[in-house]
């Protein structure tokens, strides 16, 4: 991906005189990143949506967050994070899934809080499981409604409840992937960058190769050869195709800092070699590097999408942004909702990545600092 | 010169043969072959016989250990035959030649229409920074620029093909195509091609725009721009004479760099739009196992790429003389 350029002139003057010796660099970033509005209203919604990612199964679900069950407190909503943490009795008791009939039914004593919407991401809600909800609409008859407030796809899951529990989707591919990639690629530039010579040829060549190689090809033969492809699979596949970029600038920056004062000056003091590329250089190296992270994990968000777009995505179940957009498209003509909401979630949070980077980059290039001030 | 021509079509074929060799290993070892996926796709009953199957990979050459099978398919591109697909029994190159104009409809109007829109618009940008019209120029230009371009596509159909019933939804031309005259095929191709061109071009526009004024912003700056508003040359000839010829380098740098673009088609956009471009081509072959025409297409894509970035050297040396290749 381009790295976009920063436009100096959105960048907002400051009056007062500033005392940045007092300051460490990150604080310094720190205080020049809050004066943009747009990148803080960024910033502010990569954390909404992180809180929703994380308490998806309180917002949208149809299993208790806590409920009280034969004596014991048990918390079903939590199956949806992970299979194993959904209490098997539940499954020897014979629910099937469905809790408010069966709780009350097999132990009347029980009582429970339900999520804020009871919707289920993986199953069409059916007529009579919920006081005064239908069953919710199947085919391109979803549209949204009160009791689907942004409709249901085609089998009748809830998009609503499929858009938040895909947020978890979304944050962890952008996480994990891009945090995968910066190891590498950091990892890859730094040897190439401090050591030079026939480790820098033979590693830039590498570098190359895998840059030149269809990035769709390196991930379809990579998802074909495992059997199941599971959401972290595919963060691990996105994270090792996507380090390139990463790599080459992290080796540029370490080609220039190595011949710096305080390289020679830690050798001469007998610091081992790691230690000095990892403690010393890369720290300095590190503000050029943490702008790209940033634009990729936007990068990684879009791929992720756009495989589940294609049908390549992590297996079924797989309640991505970019699954509930495949669904649409296949119906297009008649249900609009399922791809104008995953659509404008998928775009806000590219978005918001884009524009943290942005301001990211001008709080750390010194050049574009000037034109701040 | 020379010497650094040589030097690069040399390692530039060094990198095309491990580019190759990678690709060729990665597609030979997804499971399933060209026979058993085709076979599977028609009817799952109707499974090719033990014997059949050999027979087949026999005459494909699937029975041999890829490596083997690699140094036989590149003997042969050295010969300049890439091959006959699997799945279509025509030759590679022919299904290339057919999609190719497909891609090249998109690509090309994409390219001017960019060019055309985004000289204007960073020009523009330039002279009024800091106005409200600039501001409201950049911020749009960066939402559009932040817009993945299958979201705009699926946008784009929903809104001008289904609701308002504008254009077509899908396809290259109408199904009464054949019964046209003339004038009436193209303006048929036309009225398909407005919504892939218009998702192909706004991400690039945005970007363009953007790299010029930023380019601008720097070059304006420059002591000989004050010495010209000081000779009193008028501001709209500083603008294009002084100002944006000293930008025109790094963009006819980018130039070179869009080539593998022009021929490679998107592989999404081209799926959503039901485009019978090279993107498509490509979907298709990867998802049949069509090993001849993946590695026709990856050759070309690879070879397009180091050529692109081959000529954005040369280009940069030739437009700015304090370059020199040497």
């Amino acid at each position: 991906m381009p790295t976009p350029i920063p436009s100096p002139d959105l960048v907002i003057a400051a009056p007062e005189a500033l005392d940045s010796a007092t300051r460490g660099f990150w604080a310094e970033t720190w205080v020049r990143f809050k004066r943009r509005r747009l990148a803080l209203l960024a910033l502010a919604y990569v954390c909404f949506l992180a809180i929703v990612a994380i308490f998806a199964p309180a917002i949208a679900g149809t299993k208790p967050v806590v409920c009280k069950y034969k004596g014991h407190l048990y918390f079903p909503a939590l199956g949806y994070l992970n299979s194993k943490w959904e209490n098997p009795v539940f499954y020897t008791d014979r629910f099937r899934r469905i809790y408010p009939e069966n709780l009350k039914a097999k132990d009347p004593e029980s009582w429970a809080i339900w999520p804020l919407v009871y919707q289920d991401p993986y199953r069409r809600v059916r007529e009579g499981e919920w006081p005064d909800q239908p069953g919710n609409p199947t085919g391109v008859e979803g549209v949204p409604s009160q009791y689907n407030r942004l409709g249901t796809d085609q089998s009748g899951k809830d998009v609503f409840a499929q858009m938040v529990h895909g947020t978890r989707i979304a944050m962890l591919v952008g996480f994990v992937s891009m945090g995968i990639s910066a190891v590498i690629g950091i990892g890859i530039g730094a040897t190439a960058g401090y050591f030079g010579g026939w480790i820098d040829t033979l590693l830039s060549r590498v570098i190359e190769l895998v840059m030149c190689i269809p990035a769709l090809v390196l991930i379809l033969a990579l998802i074909a050869i495992l059997e199941k492809t599971t959401i972290w699979h595919l963060m691990v596949i996105l994270g090792a195709t996507g380090w390139t970029g990463i790599a080459r600038l992290t080796r540029a920056e370490f080609l220039k800092l190595k011949h710096i004062d305080y390289v020679l000056a830690a050798r001469a003091l007998g610091v081992g070699r790691f230690r000095i590329m990892f403690r010393h250089v890369l720290r300095n190296a590190l503000a050029p590097i943490v702008v790209p992270i940033t634009f990729g994990i936007a990068s990684a968000i879009i791929t992720e999408s756009a495989l589940s777009f294609l049908g390549f995505g992590a297996d079924p179940p797989n309640p991505s942004w970019g699954t509930l957009l495949n669904a649409g498209r296949t119906t297009i003509e008649q249900t609009w909702w399922l791809v104008l909401f995953p659509g404008l979630a998928i775009f806000f949070t590219v978005l918001a990545y884009n524009l943290i980077g942005e301001g990211l980059q001008e709080a750390t290039d010194p050049r574009l600092r000037e034109a701040g001030k | 010169m020379l010497s650094f021509l040589i030097r690069r079509t040399f390692i530039g074929l060094i990198t095309l043969l491990l580019i190759t060799f990678v690709v060729y290993g990665l597609v030979r070892n997804m499971p399933g072959t060209p026979l058993t996926v085709a076979a599977a796709e028609s009817d799952p009953s109707k499974t090719l016989s033990d014997e059949d199957l050999e027979r087949l990979n026999k005459i494909y050459g699937l029975d041999k250990h890829w490596t083997q099978a690699y140094f036989i398919w590149i003997g042969n591109v050295a010969k300049l035959d890439l091959g006959r697909s699997i799945s279509r029994k025509q030759p590679v190159t022919k299904l290339i030649r057919d999609r190719v104009s497909a891609t090249l409809i998109l690509s090309v109007t994409s390219l001017i229409l960019t060019y055309m829109l985004s000289i204007p618009i960073g020009l523009r940008a330039t002279v009024r920074s800091g106005s409200l019209e600039e501001r409201s120029i950049s911020t749009v230009l960066y939402m559009l620029y932040s817009l993945p371009a299958f979201v705009a596509a699926l946008f784009l159909q929903i809104l001008i093909a289904v609701k308002l019933g504008w254009l077509p939804l899908m396809g290259i031309v109408s199904d009464d195509y054949e019964t046209m005259s003339l004038i009436g095929k193209a303006w048929d191709i036309c009225l398909h091609a407005f919504m892939p061109v218009m998702c192909f071009t706004y991400g690039s526009l945005a970007y363009y725009s953007r790299f010029i004024k930023s380019n601008m912003e720097e070059v304006i700056r420059q002591d000989y721009i004050r010495t010209a508003k000081a000779k009193g040359v008028h501001p709209t000839n500083i603008v294009l004479h002084h100002a944006f010829r000293n930008t025109l380098i790094p963009l006819v740098t980018m130039l070179g760099l869009t080539l593998p673009g022009l021929l490679g088609g998107a592989i999404l956009l081209e799926q959503i739009f039901q485009w019978p471009g090279m993107g498509r081509l490509f979907f298709e072959a990867l998802s049949g196992r069509d090993y001849p025409t993946i590695m026709g297409l990856v050759l070309m894509f690879s070879f397009l790429t180091l050529l692109g970035q081959l000529l954005a050297d040369v280009f940069y040396a030739f437009v700015d003389p304090r370059v020199s290749l040497s």
